[in-house]
């Protein structure tokens, strides 16, 4: 212990001063920060308007349906990587297994019983049994079809729309019943990240072969598509969005502000994703293509079958990086087109009556900075994952 | 053979990529003419023939420009609301108007985009704090009504700084928040005065705060009605502030709409002005009804749109506005008259009527009779 620290702290005089100070202001960050959270920070701001900063102004009598959702989601992931094969040269012991399971959901269950803590209401305990539940249950789903037989024979393509129907239906069925006006909070962040991150990527993707194409036309209009968006400021087009728009259509038939926000988002994203996807096609030696048409295959298939698996899976990095980055940019809609997002309830709460001018704002912002942390932190924790199983930068 | 495998699958990828943005460039483009077409004529005929009266009636809500965070005027309660002396006008718009002061869309603008907001159609009235300028009236096409509120910009210090008049600030630091009148405001006064004050701002409210605390600023410069909020809520307690008497730029506050629709601009004055008429009656949203049924008064009775005994038996007065002839007693019945109003948001700050008072009581509140 004491050569470890020799060595490692305390090697030149120049070391250990450096030890000495970077400790102390170590230390003075940390303790700040605990200060802040448990005897300083004044919390019933989020505790009253936890509601308001979670889903906004969404209708109580539709919460139902959020959770759901919630629950139907939980289910078809669990049951997704449950049905997954396990590497058979990497079986755990059990206590590997329970710190793999503690360093992958610790945090999203620490979090989820913050919120519990918080709200203080049954209805938030019973919605966690419940989607710990739907979890449970799609695991075995999962697991049972890997094990019987009858259930592995159903092809993928019907069992993975089948498992994730029930969530989809329950995600649209809320759009329907409620108004997206009255969609707030946390809620528009997350849906707007998830829905532009699905749309773009099948974008992105094309781009990029668009981008590399043999025919002229199509490269000049990816190219110019891809050049123009990345060059204007994401915030600019937001604003266009939102304000310009409705000198040019009628406001009575102009897409909701949330609309807008969705599409400019996923036109945005998919012009970035398009150049890395493109980076990773051009990592694939040439000599693959050569040997996929020496086998026959047409360049449909080539693409499809040999380069486009192996440029994404060299790409994962990059690609999670700009949807954390689209995920945290959400706010930006929410500046620039007035939705109600979780930084604008941040905000607009220290202006209550009851919290007003009490410098409460670092409460508020402290909070909002935590739920996008937990949400970035496990999105590139599961990127870190899916590249070690995929075995990115091993081979 | 190979080569021309290879060059119909990158056409039929090439087509695939090109549909998928020419589809996309087409609608967008269609979109743009046809709509252009519809915008130049619907607002040709909204100056015409059609007013935002109807309409506002035909869609059956008010679509109101407001904010959700500023301290007594708009706020979020805990379920979302909107509370405050602007959302209370915006239901006071929509209950003259609809008969149902809940029939309103309230939409949060940032300061940069109100007027754009009022000037695309997305909002029916601005009731958004607002400053009613020259410059607004004549360049943001914007026509400003019946101001709600007279308010000033003041000097807010703390009480052991030994201040009692902006004269004697010289050469002091005063923190203001960005974006709005204010910060010109005080450098506009400072200059005046030749007091060489040294203006910062702030993007936050409690980021003032945090270096007022610090004893960075020497004065708060904002609206008094703000500058009263904040006051009201400081650590410390209100004794340890003061704010100067001296009030140097007037801000009258008031709904505005759109130019070129008189129709809906005089709909809305008189939705307002019913609350101050209702306050000079002495008409509250607790008597009305007993009022309505009890009283003789002929000016009462036509005001709450009530049967007035004319010489030839009863008549009901409809002076033509377009608005239903019960219009004040639905104000007041559903959200109250103006003194309700204010001592509802503005008085729990700790504000007092002043200039805002009724002109019967020496304040600028005075409404047009109603006959």
């Amino acid at each position: 212990m004491i050569t470890w620290l020799r060595r490692n702290l305390f090697r030149t005089w120049w070391d250990s001063i450096m030890t000495v100070v970077f400790g102390y202001v170590g230390l003075w960050v940390i303790w700040t920060v605990i200060e802040f959270v448990f005897v300083t920070g004044r919390w019933e701001i989020i505790q009253v308007n936890l509601k308001l900063l979670l889903v906004g102004r969404f209708p109580d009598e539709l919460m139902w349906l959020v959770g759901a959702s919630l629950t139907a989601l939980a289910f078809w992931v669990a049951a997704v990587a449950g049905g997954s094969k396990i590497d058979l040269n990497n079986v755990q012991t059990i206590p590997q297994r329970l710190f793999d399971y503690t360093r992958r959901f610790g945090l999203i269950v620490a979090l989820a019983a913050l919120l519990i803590f918080l709200a203080a209401d049954i209805a938030a305990l019973l919605l966690a049994f419940q989607v710990l539940g739907a979890v449970v249950v799609g695991r075995l789903v999962g697991l049972a079809r890997r094990k019987v037989s009858v259930l592995g024979a159903i092809p993928s393509i019907i069992w993975h729309p089948m498992l994730g129907s029930p969530a989809i239906a329950l995600v649209l069925v809320t759009l329907m019943e409620s108004t997206l006006e009255e969609w707030g909070g946390f809620l528009i962040n997350f849906y707007m990240a998830i829905i532009s991150i699905v749309l773009c990527f099948p974008l992105g993707v094309l781009l990029a072969l668009g981008r590399r194409s043999s025919f002229p036309i199509i490269r000049l209009v990816t190219t110019t598509y891809i050049e123009l968006i990345r060059g204007a400021p994401l915030f600019v087009l937001l604003l266009l969005a939102g304000v310009a728009l409705e000198f040019f259509i009628p406001p009575s038939i102009a897409p909701d502000a949330i609309f807008r926000g969705v599409t400019v988002f996923t036109l945005f994203t998919a012009a970035y994703l398009a150049e890395i996807v493109r980076g990773g096609l051009q990592s694939i030696p040439k000599g693959q293509t050569e040997a996929g048409k020496a086998l026959g295959l047409s360049t449909t298939k080539i693409t499809y079958l040999i380069t486009m698996p192996q440029a994404l899976r060299n790409v994962i990095p990059a690609q999670i990086g700009q949807f954390i980055s689209l995920f945290k940019d959400t706010t930006l809609a929410g500046a620039a087109l007035n939705i109600l997002d979780v930084l604008n309830v941040g905000t607009a709460i220290t202006k209550q009556q009851d919290f007003l001018g009490q410098g409460l704002i670092y409460e508020a912002l402290a909070f909002v900075a935590l739920l996008f942390w937990v949400g970035s932190y496990v999105m590139s924790r599961e990127s870190q994952r899916l590249e070690k199983r995929l075995g990115v930068g091993v081979r | 053979m190979k080569k021309a495998t290879l060059f119909v699958s990158a056409l039929a990828v090439g087509a695939l990529v090109l549909s998928g943005c020419a589809a996309d460039d087409s609608s967008e483009s269609t979109a743009t003419t046809t709509t252009n077409n519809n915008s130049s004529s619907t607002t040709e005929t909204a100056v015409e023939t059609v007013s935002m009266l109807e309409a506002v009636q035909a869609a059956g809500t008010v679509r109101c420009g407001t904010r959700d965070a500023l301290p007594g005027f708009a706020v979020l309660d805990e379920s979302g609301e909107h509370v405050g002396f602007d959302s209370d006008f915006c239901r006071v718009i929509a209950a003259a108007v609809l008969g149902d002061a809940s029939a309103v869309d309230m939409v949060d603008l940032e300061t940069a985009d109100r007027f754009t907001a009022l000037q695309n159609g997305s909002i029916d009235v601005l009731v958004r704090n607002t400053t009613w300028t020259a410059t607004r009236d004549g360049s943001e096409a914007a026509t400003f009504l019946q101001p709600t509120f007279y308010d000033g910009q003041g000097m807010m210090v703390a009480s052991d700084s030994g201040y009692s008049s902006i004269n004697q600030m010289n050469g002091a630091v005063v923190c203001v928040a960005k974006g709005t009148t204010t910060e010109g405001n005080a450098a506009l006064e400072s200059s005046r005065l030749g007091l060489g004050w040294e203006v910062r701002a702030f993007d936050e409210v409690d980021l003032i705060l945090e270096a007022f605390l610090a004893g960075q600023c020497d004065g708060w410069s904002s609206d008094v009605s703000q500058l009263t909020g904040l006051r009201s809520a400081y650590p410390d307690g209100a004794a340890a502030l003061t704010i100067l008497p001296e009030v140097f730029s007037k801000e009258p506050l008031g709904p505005a709409v759109l130019d070129g629709d008189t129709h809906w601009a005089q709909v809305v004055n008189w939705a307002i002005l019913a609350t101050i008429q209702a306050e000079e009656f002495g008409i509250t949203s607790a008597n009305v009804d007993s009022i309505r049924s009890s009283t003789t008064d002929v000016g009462i009775l036509r005001f709450l749109g009530a049967d007035v005994p004319t010489s030839d038996g009863s008549a009901v007065l409809d002076p033509g506005l377009g608005l239903p002839t019960d219009f004040a007693y639905q104000v007041v019945k559903q959200v109250g008259n103006y003194g309700e109003i204010f001592a509802r948001h503005l008085s729990p700050l700790g504000l007092e009527r002043g200039v805002n008072s009724l002109w019967t009581d020496g304040g600028l509140m005075y409404a047009p009779p109603y006959r």
